[in-house]
């Protein structure tokens, strides 16, 4: 079996809740083998997308292929998904040997082998010794652990994540998604995602799929998506604190300030938007006038919040451990080629940057 | 928070004190009178607070001179039936009508709470006469579509179905069984658990029924045994249906048999003794299984545990 076989083909796929448009249509490749996150701020479809794929909400229109078959009238079972739920949603009755099992023995798979198999699965998580437990002596992390356990038992093609670290600790979190990704480089099914969490996406897709309002507003690797972005609203989504968005003026050789300040020496002429990363600005003895409203020290380094001439308010992530008054004047330099123009009406990148 | 309860707390003794006495007070009177014998109670002109020492004498009367222990386990079988039937239905509708969403599921719910407003001793006449032939819709249905006039043409007779379950024990039951208040408890119960939890066995593979048995049951387990005590006793203590659906005492429930006791003779003075030691001895059932399962029947309503 390739890797190509298990890739998600979504055609114009479509969901309406009554008269309520969740998807309005997505059409999108999900690469197999690969490791695709879909992110989104809550109520953007994402899950809903997630459970038409694993089959447990139906498709109003459309269709979804996994490899070449058709499933999108296909009972969960059927089609060769997994899925880890965000709640666990554990069989709290249940030892954690017939969570995991549970899928084969509904299969008819012969005692013997299911006790291998569970075997297997249970310490490919790291979940040696717990087999005998109940969900409820575990903590969240191992409970995770069991779900994962539970949805790679089956051997699946695909695997579905909807939301699975978002109760855990921001440690564990972190602990996770290193055991994730190290799960996924070995079982190779196809991954999907589904998260709200910008850093869980960007450490772990090898894809990302932004979703704003049941539409795709970006589809690309998560580098690109962060140095590349194709919306102000993915600009603003990706990256903590966002990318810094001014509304400017082009004259044909450099991008202004309304009151005249140079910010970049770009060919544009006409009102624009013009995005720059905190990261991206350099405090210099001679550039942009600043001052200083608000700074944020975090050790490693500070988040400066500055005001431009006009008001407009700048994130300055600065490596230098550099203590600021509020109110005290700085001057700043944008790193050139990390600066992007928008459309400042569409909010769509202009491709001459 | 330090604060002194212990006014509180002797208030609250007292008011226990005086619930439990009222309460008791009857089933004690009950008792002191089972142990007279029938001329000790007639020459102390009523019920008072004597002792007696006939107890035992008047036990004996109940298993020789009356039909109580035969219908006592005719109260058996008709509670086990009402508080199965109860349970069965209420767990398999309840389970439809949370899990799997339906265009009627709204309508369904509805008419399942109209069976709660419509006691059975406002339709009993009604339910009589379904009861007495429970093939009368049958007959109706066949009058309405016109395959009775067409089959008095063909045939020259008029087709009538006729069956009785009025003197049988699932006449007596399924009337009384025909109310859906465990719906409601069982539907708090499954509200409280995990969403996904039906999600998941659909992913697993298992189809709505087997999600039912293997994962459902076994976690309603406890609301499952608390609403059969419940319902047990409740068919236990039925009096107005079984008074009206079983006319032979061979069929009748222990409490009716014990009513009737009371005015076999209309003109002699009755034997309350005997009264009172047969209803000593039909109570003597649900107390018991109260007492034992006490705990499992807290346990059950108290719908967070998991």
């Amino acid at each position: 079996m390739t890797l190509a076989d298990n890739s998600i083909a979504l055609h114009e796929v479509r969901k309406t809740f009554g008269d309520n448009l969740v998807v309005p249509g997505i059409t999108a490749e999900i690469d197999g083998g690969k490791f695709t996150v879909i992110l989104g701020p809550s109520g953007c479809g994402k899950s809903t997308l997630l459970n038409m794929i694993a089959g447990l909400e139906s498709v109003t229109s459309g269709t979804i292929r996994i490899g070449a078959r058709e499933v999108q009238d296909l009972a969960p079972k059927e089609r060769g998904c997994a899925m880890v739920f965000q709640n666990y949603a554990l069989y709290p009755h249940m030892t954690v040997r017939n969570n995991i099992g549970y899928a084969l023995k509904v299969a008819g798979v012969p005692k013997r082998e299911r006790c291998e198999r569970i075997k297997a699965s249970a310490e490919s998580v790291g979940l040696h010794g717990l087999l005998d437990r109940r969900p409820s002596e575990l903590s969240g992390g191992q409970r995770q652990r069991v779900a994962v356990a539970r949805a790679i038992v089956r051997e699946p093609s695909v695997l579905l994540y909807d939301e699975p670290l978002s109760n855990l600790d921001a440690k564990l979190r972190q602990g996770m998604r290193m055991e994730l990704t190290r799960l996924h480089e070995r079982i190779g099914a196809t991954s999907v995602f589904v998260t709200h969490d910008q850093v869980e996406a960007m450490t772990l897709a090898d894809r990302i799929m932004l979703l704003n309002n049941g539409e795709i507003e970006q589809y690309a690797a998560p580098s690109d998506l962060y140095e590349n972005p194709a919306t102000t609203f993915v600009a603003t989504f990706i990256g903590a604190p966002a990318m810094n968005l001014l509304n400017a003026e082009g004259d044909g050789s450099g991008i202004r300030l309304p009151n005249g300040t140079l910010l970049a020496t770009m060919p544009f002429r006409g009102p624009v938007t013009l995005g720059i990363r905190p990261e991206s600005i350099e405090i210099v003895p001679d550039g942009i006038p600043c001052r200083n409203v608000y700074s944020e020290d975090l050790g490693s380094h500070s988040i400066i919040v500055a005001e431009v001439a006009d008001g407009q308010k700048l994130h300055v992530a600065t490596p230098l451990c550099r203590r600021m008054t509020p109110g005290e004047t700085f001057s700043v330099r944008f790193v050139e080629d990390a600066a992007r123009l928008f459309d400042p009406t569409s909010g769509k990148r202009l491709q001459s940057t | 928070m330090v604060e002194d309860t212990r006014g509180i707390d002797r208030t609250a003794l007292v008011i226990l004190i005086v619930g439990i006495a009222f309460i008791l007070a009857p089933i004690v009177i009950a008792f002191l009178t089972a142990t007279l014998s029938y001329e000790e109670f007639v020459s102390a002109g009523g019920i008072g607070l004597n002792v007696g020492s006939s107890f035992l004498d008047n036990m004996r009367r109940i298993f020789v001179e009356t039909q109580l222990p035969g219908q006592l386990w005719n109260s058996f079988v008709i509670s086990i039936l009402v508080a199965g039937i109860k349970c069965t239905f209420a767990f398999t509708a309840t389970f439809a009508l949370v899990f799997y969403d339906c265009r009627w599921s709204r309508i369904i719910f509805a008419l399942t709470i109209a069976t709660v407003m419509l006691p059975l001793e406002l339709v009993v006449i009604t339910t009589y006469q379904v009861v007495a032939n429970v093939a009368m819709p049958l007959n109706w249905l066949i009058r309405i579509t016109g395959l009775a006039w067409l089959s008095e043409r063909i045939f020259g007779t008029m087709p009538d179905f006729n069956l009785s379950l009025l003197d049988t024990y699932i006449g007596v039951a399924l009337p009384i069984a025909t109310s859906s208040t465990s719906v409601f408890i069982y539907r708090q119960f499954f509200l409280s658990l995990p969403k996904d939890l039906p999600r998941a066995a659909a992913m697993d593979g298992a189809s709505p029924c087997r999600f039912m048995v293997d994962v459902l049951l076994p976690l309603s387990w406890t609301p499952l045994v608390a609403t059969f005590m419940f319902w047990f006793i409740g068919g236990w203590t039925q009096y107005l249906w079984p008074l009206v659906a079983a006319a032979t005492p061979d069929a009748q429930p222990a409490v009716v048999g014990l009513a009737k006791l009371a005015n076999a003779e209309p003109d002699d003075i009755p034997d309350v003794p005997l009264l009172m030691a047969g209803a000593l001895f039909v109570s003597f059932i649900p107390v018991v299984l109260i007492g034992v399962m006490q705990r499992q029947i807290v346990r059950g309503l108290n719908l967070s545990e998991k």
